[in-house]
This record gives C-alpha cells, sequence and structure tokens, in this order.
C-alpha cells in the first residue's frame, strides 16, 4: 500500500519528508515523484547502487556468442571454398559478432532498466497528474490502515494539496 | 533560455511552450503534410514502375552498376550518423546546452536511417526476393553468405535503427508522461502505454539517468561501425577510387559534417515553426557552429590527403579516375569544396556568423548540398573508369531514380512533420532540470548563477 501526498513546492515537500521521518516511517519507504530530475538527497535520499548494467553485460555476451555462432556456423554449415582462404573467415565473422553484441547489450540495458524501475507495473500506483505541472509527490509504502491514516495526517499537516492512497 | 530565465517561469509554462509543436494542426499543418504525401506518393509510384519494368528504367548499365540510390544510402546514413552521435557525445560531456538539440538530433537520427535501409532494397533488381537476405531456414537450401558486405551493411543498419530508435525512445520516457497528464480521451491511452506507467519517482530517476548515459556509451560505436562499414562497401573492392585504407575513417569524418549540418539546420527550421526562440538561443547555434568549423577541417584534411597522395603517387589508373572526375564534373566538384570546406571554414571563425540564424542556414544547407555531390562523386567516377578501357562508360540518373530520389528527401521531412506533431520536439524534463537546478549564490561582492550536478 502507499499514500501519495502532493505538494505545490520543495519546501512543504521536504517538511512532510522530515515530520515522515520523525514519526517513525524509515527514510527508504519514502520518495519523491517529480516531472524534472532533482540531485539527490534535495528532497529524498536513494540508493544510487544500480544492478542493470549486468542486464547489459548478459546481453552483451548473448549477443557476441549469437553473432559468432551466425557467421561462422554459417560458414562452416555452407563452405564456400576458395583457394588459400579459411572457411571461417575473420572479418566478417568479427563484424557480425560486434554487431550482434552491441544490439544484445542495447536490448539489455533497455529490458534490465524496465525491470530495475519496475515498470510498467503491475498493479495500480497512487499518481497525481499534477505533478507533471511541477507539483511535487511525496510517496510513503505503508503497512496497516493506522499508518496509511498516520502519513496523510503528517502530509496535510505540512501542507499537502491532496492525498491518495 | 539561461537557467535564470528557466527558473523563473512555471513548470505549466514551460510545458505550454515547449509542447507547443502538438497543438491542433493547421490548415498549413495539413498543406504540409498532403504536398509531401503527393511526393512520396509520385516517388513510390516510379518505383513500382521500375519494378513492374526493370532496371532498363534507371541510368544503370555496364560499367555504371551503382548510381544514384547508392549515393542516396551512403547520404542517408551519414545524415543519421550524427544525430544520435551529437546527443550521445553532449551526454556524455555533460554540455548543459545541449538540452533544447538533443530530441531533434535524435529523431533526425531513426528518420534518416530508415530512409537509408530502403535503398539497398530500391537498388536490388528483383526487389520482391529481399527476404533472401535473412537467414532462416528454408528449402531452397539458401544461406545470406556473410563475406558479403551488403550482409555486414545489413546486420549494422539494423542494429543501428533498433538502437537510435531505443536510444530517441528512452530520452523521451519522462517527456511521454508529461503529455500523457495533459492530454484527453485516445489520446491519453496511447500515451499511457507510450509511457510505461513512468512517476517520477526518486529511484526511476536515479536508474534513468545512469540508463541514459549507459546508452549513450553503447551507441556511440556502434554509430562509428555502421558508417565504417558502409565505407569497406567501397573500400574491400579493387576499384581504382575505392580502395583506400583512409576510407572508413573519411566516410565517418564526412557522416558527422553532414549530420551536424543538417541537426543545425533543423534546429532552425523547429525554432522559426514552433515558436522556441527562448530555448534555441543564439549560444545554441555558436557551439554547433564551432562543432561544424571543426568537423569541416577534420573533413578537408580528410580529403586533402586523399587527393594528394593520388596525385604524388600519380599511379595511372588512379589518376584517370581523378582526372576524369574533376574534368567531367568540374561545376559539381567546385560547388562540393565550396560547400563542405570553403564556405564554412571561412564563414564559421566569426562568433557573428556562428550567432546569425541566417548565414548558418545558408552555411548547413550548402554543406548538405556538398556532401551529396561528394557521394555522388565517390561513386560515379569510380565506375566509369575501371581498370579495363574499353568498358569504360557514363551514368546519368533517369526520372525514375530522380522522383524516388525526391520522394526520399520529402519521405524524410513527413516523418518530421508527423512526429513534431504526436511528440515533443524538445526534451521538455530535460529542459526543466536545468530550472530545478539552479540557483543564485553569494561570492564576495556579486551573485552569481550556480548548477547543481551529481556527484
Amino acid at each position: 500500500m502507499e499514500t501519495l501526498g502532493t505538494f505545490k513546492d520543495v519546501e512543504t515537500a521536504t517538511r512532510a519528508v522530515e515530520g515522515l521521518i520523525k514519526t517513525g516511517f524509515p527514510e527508504e519507504t519514502i520518495t519523491s515523484l517529480t516531472s524534472a530530475s532533482y540531485p539527490d538527497g534535495v528532497i529524498v535520499k536513494t540508493d544510487q547502487r544500480t544492478w542493470f548494467r549486468w542486464a547489459a553485460v548478459g546481453g552483451g555476451i548473448f549477443g557476441a556468442c549469437s553473432g559468432f555462432l551466425l557467421a561462422a556456423g554459417t560458414a562452416w554449415l555452407y563452405p564456400v571454398q576458395t583457394g588459400d582462404k579459411p572457411i571461417i573467415a575473420f572479418y566478417p565473422t568479427g563484424i557480425v559478432t560486434y554487431e550482434l553484441t552491441m544490439l544484445f547489450a542495447i536490448l539489455g540495458t533497455i529490458v534490465g532498466m524496465f525491470l530495475e524501475m519496475g515498470i510498467p507495473p503491475w498493479s495500480a500506483r497512487p499518481y497525481d497528474p499534477a505533478i507533471s505541472e511541477g507539483n511535487i509527490g511525496i510517496s510513503v509504502s505503508v503497512d496497516s490502515r493506522e499508518q496509511m491514516v498516520r502519513a496523510g495526517k503528517i502530509m496535510e499537516a505540512a501542507g499537502a494539496l491532496s492525498i491518495r492512497h | 533560455m539561461s537557467e535564470h530565465t528557466l527558473a523563473a517561469k512555471s513548470a505549466g509554462q514551460l510545458n505550454d511552450e515547449m509542447l507547443s509543436s502538438m497543438r491542433p494542426p493547421t490548415w498549413r499543418w495539413y498543406g504540409l503534410a498532403f504536398f509531401l504525401g503527393a511526393v512520396v506518393a509520385w516517388g513510390i509510384s516510379a518505383f513500382t514502375y521500375q519494378m513492374m519494368t526493370d532496371l532498363s528504367v534507371t541510368g544503370l548499365d555496364r560499367p555504371v552498376m551503382w548510381g544514384i540510390y547508392i549515393a542516396n544510402f551512403v547520404f542517408w546514413v551519414g545524415l543519421s550518423h550524427s544525430g544520435t552521435m551529437v546527443s550521445a557525445i553532449l551526454r556524455l560531456s555533460q554540455a548543459n546546452w545541449r538540452r533544447p538539440i538533443l530530441r531533434a538530433a535524435e529523431a533526425m537520427t531513426v528518420f534518416s536511417i530508415t530512409v537509408a535501409g530502403l535503398f539497398p532494397v530500391i537498388h536490388l533488381g528483383r526487389n520482391w526476393v529481399v527476404y533472401f537476405f535473412l537467414p532462416y531456414p528454408n528449402q531452397r537450401g539458401l544461406w545470406p553468405n556473410f563475406r558479403s558486405p551488403l550482409l555486414w551493411d545489413a546486420t549494422a543498419i539494423t542494429t543501428y535503427i533498433i538502437g537510435s530508435s531505443l536510444f530517441l525512445y528512452l530520452g523521451m520516457l519522462p517527456d511521454l508522461a508529461v503529455v500523457r497528464d495533459r492530454a484527453a480521451g485516445w489520446r491519453k491511452k496511447i500515451y499511457a502505454v507510450l509511457a510505461m506507467g513512468w512517476r517520477g519517482t526518486a529511484r526511476e530517476w536515479v536508474v534513468f539517468r545512469q540508463a541514459s548515459t549507459l546508452m549513450a556509451a553503447l551507441i556511440i560505436p556502434v554509430a562509428v561501425s555502421v558508417h565504417s562499414i558502409v565505407a569497406w562497401d567501397f573500400a574491400v573492392t579493387v576499384i581504382p577510387g575505392w580502395h583506400s585504407t583512409i576510407f572508413p575513417p573519411y566516410f565517418v569524418i564526412g557522416a558527422i559534417t553532414s549530420g551536424v549540418a543538417a541537426v543545425i539546420t533543423l534546429m532552425i527550421i523547429i525554432r522559426r515553426v514552433f515558436h522556441l526562440e527562448e530555448y534555441l538561443t543564439p549560444l545554441h547555434f555558436d557551439n554547433m557552429g564551432k562543432l561544424l568549423l571543426v568537423i569541416c577541417l577534420l573533413w578537408s584534411y580528410a580529403y586533402f590527403v586523399e587527393v594528394q597522395t593520388t596525385w604524388y603517387a600519380h599511379e595511372p589508373i588512379e589518376w584517370e579516375v581523378w582526372s576524369f572526375m574533376s574534368g567531367k564534373y568540374t561545376p559539381l566538384l567546385i560547388l562540393m569544396l565550396i560547400g563542405n570546406s570553403v564556405l564554412p571554414i571561412a564563414g564559421l571563425c566569426f562568433k557573428k556568423v556562428r550567432r546569425s540564424v541566417k548565414a548558418m542556414l545558408v552555411i548547413t544547407l550548402l554543406v548538405n548540398v556538398g556532401m551529396f555531390i561528394e557521394r555522388y562523386l565517390i561513386i560515379v567516377p569510380s565506375l566509369s573508369h575501371k581498370n579495363m578501357p574499353f568498358v569504360w562508360g557514363t551514368y546519368s540518373p533517369s526520372w525514375v531514380e530522380l522522383s524516388v530520389t525526391a520522394a526520399a528527401f520529402a519521405g524524410f521531412t513527413l516523418m518530421y512533420v508527423l512526429f513534431a506533431k504526436f511528440f515533443p520536439m524538445v526534451a521538455v524534463t530535460d529542459v526543466r532540470e536545468l530550472g530545478v537546478r539552479h540557483t543564485d549564490i553569494s561570492l564576495g561582492r556579486a551573485k552569481v548563477h550556480s548548477l547543481t550536478e551529481e556527484k
């Protein structure tokens, strides 16, 4: 469950974040929703470590193997006999391997990025379209109805324009 | 637009201004789209006529079997080069002035590589068997031969089309969410799907920034490889004038020249049409002008090296090709040298010229005219005068080829016009980020602008 408060500006939003932390909500359960990227720590602190790069590496390795198998395998299965030339030529095999490595590394990056972001979401999550117009959203993950009400009250006291669950 | 002005405007106001291209179309827009569509339709009919008849309706004949179609292919691949590359380099170097330019550049890449990819297919004698290119099990026992440079092209262009489309989409993701939140009805549903449920959480922004940087780093080597491979189409042959080690870097430099010039031309058009004067300022033209100046100097150096080596060695057949080209195509050669070298180098040295929108429009258009000529002069003279004098010949494009060429330019413009109506032409959230990161701080006796960067 999630409670989302929408604020007019950064000042009121940060007041809400401080209020939530003071009343016992762990900082890692609080996040900001903004339509422009703010430097880390201005509104909330976020873990900067990511793992999606490994998806890019995995994609690259998969692409390299596929590219090599495609070009070298083709040459091996359908040999073109040319005097004094290798059946599996280095140049074309290298090019096809390189291109497929890059292609799958790019695809791995995109897929990994979406997986790490958790989008598209499996279920509906609270959101306010006013965030696109410059308002700041503060969202907190809650475990119970009591916490939800408490979070809502803190955000209202800090100056929230609206509260959504 | 300065960071100061950005900070002074509300987010809603900035959204309104930067999304102005997506307002309901006017009759002028419909007129332009109809005209471009008509030119494309004319080109398609010419191509259909070619397909129904045969290649005899083109100017192609022995010994010149690569003509304006392949010149088009090389030109459009070159044009596609810089969009993504400029955007990627500016992203990696965190140049803040890049922000309003990115989208125009990235979209240009996707559309020009799409047009480029059509030309090898158009050029085929039997276009309907183009699927023979695809490696899939079949009863005919056919399998693509990867020793052919054309297969390298097909592989590289596929990678580049997919990579640059994803690069464009990735950069647009937060903007699509803004458009989704402002749209209504069926449009809202479509943008909601495209925005993939983006909400702009702090975590999403962290991953997004890192993914943008990684994609930029991955796309640059792909861009370089694509044009190097196109150069190898020529350089790995033994045709005089083509068999040259400098071709891949020379092609890459030419591609960047052409692409940077096209990005500037598009910036000028977008600025004027969508009234984005506050976002695409003289500073942007000044910086892009400096970049173009450096690239034109490099191109001139590469061209000089290529010509002086041929001249000094005076190898008979190489010299014959050069003499034939400079003799038969003198006006085109002079126009190319003026457009790609003399005019940009002489003009762009001056700040006043770089900051003049009109001067930049003239220079950048001439650069691309010069670049198209350069592609033509690389292909046709070498094939006209190959090693055996008894098969020397000439080539001039037929109305069919010229119609298809006109359709390519119209098709590219049409795709751009449609894109501008349905997607943000300026990276809205990227530009707005400058505003939220800007602050004035006191330093000694003065107040100075300060911009927060990530650690």
